[in-house]
């Protein structure tokens, strides 16, 4: 199929991607409303390979059939996952969910401050983010009115949601250091269960 | 150099016939890279039915796409974990990603081997990607 043919919807039988062509399978075939129907429920998804999946449906890409999949830690993070549209091969609803979980989950992404934490959770996610900066030696205050503002030796501060980049400081090196450390606090999984 | 031309001659514009279906120029109908927003005559006009199934699925495909943009723009510089093939895990520092999200864009990719400065992984060779916020 000419390349420029692929501006409108798929055709049929094969799903257009860069000259990377797959057949569509159920989850790719169906309509946006039909995807929109699971947005804020809790689904289970298996996927290519005996995949399983869990967590709180927000979203499916109309042009590539991804999934993604929100769940709530108990350190206040959030886990995101997507979900490639040509592995998914079946999804489930496990809860409706409830009008709560919806203002959640509709406010996440939407604005660069931390509305899409809750209360709670911020406070968990400063708590989680304090002991790991103290367990490197870093000593660590708290300022300001909640959720409160962390304070590091008096020279640097992290602002909620206290990811890398709510961090300020005029001292570049130990700007650096912390923002490095708060990466490893999220870092991703390391490699296990690898065949080589 | 010819003398000044007298009025022109009025040439015959030639018109491709019409099609069977009797207002066509001779276009497959499947040949519309856009398909029609109502079935049946391009001459349909009237106020836009808020209601009609296509505005309704235009609609969730747009606020869907943007879900997942915003979703996508929330991982860029962080640490992914993409699960791929065989049970072969890597994890990287998410760049972008194209616009059918045929390739993910990344930077700092730890394999098996080593790590890859920058590197792009093919949709097709990824089965879900999952990162922390």
């Amino acid at each position: 199929m000419p390349v420029w043919a692929a501006a409108a919807s798929p055709s049929p039988l094969w799903w257009r991607s860069r000259g990377q062509l797959t057949t569509m399978n159920e989850w790719m075939k169906k309509s946006p409303l039909e995807w929109e129907d699971y947005v804020y429920k809790e689904v289970t998804v298996v996927a290519s390979e005996k995949k399983e999946y869990k967590g709180w449906f927000l979203t499916a890409d109309p042009v590539s059939a991804n999934v993604v999949l929100v769940n709530f830690l108990e350190d206040g993070s959030l886990s995101v996952t997507g979900i490639m549209g040509h592995s998914v091969q079946t999804i489930d609803v496990v809860n409706e969910g409830d009008h709560r979980m919806r203002e959640k989950l509709t406010h996440l992404f939407m604005s660069g401050d931390y509305k899409g934490h809750s209360p709670e959770d911020l406070e968990k996610k400063k708590n989680s983010l304090r002991k790991w900066l103290e367990k490197n030696h870093i000593p660590i205050t708290e300022q300001g009115d909640s959720p409160r503002t962390l304070c590091v030796a008096g020279v640097l501060t992290i602002d909620p949601p206290y990811g890398p980049e709510n961090c300020s400081s005029a001292n570049e090196i130990i700007l650096s250091r912390v923002q490095d450390l708060i990466q490893g606090h999220l870092e991703a999984y390391p490699p296990e269960g690898q065949e080589l | 150099m010819q003398s000044p031309p007298g009025i022109p001659v009025p040439v015959p514009v030639i018109r491709l016939p019409r099609g069977p279906d009797g207002f066509s120029r001779g276009f497959a109908p499947e040949g519309r890279r856009v398909p029609l927003k109502s079935g049946g005559s391009e001459l349909q006009e009237g106020p836009m039915n808020e209601d009609s199934p296509e505005t309704q699925e235009q609609r969730a495909r747009a606020t869907l796409r943007e879900r997942y943009l915003r979703s996508l723009l929330a991982m860029v510089g962080r640490p992914v974990s993409f699960t791929l093939h065989q049970g072969v895990l890597v994890a990287a520092h998410f760049g972008a990603t194209d616009l059918d999200v045929a390739n993910f864009y990344v930077s700092k990719l730890q394999t098996p081997i080593g790590v890859q400065a920058e590197a792009l992984l093919r949709c097709s060779d990824i089965i879900s990607y999952t990162f922390r916020l």
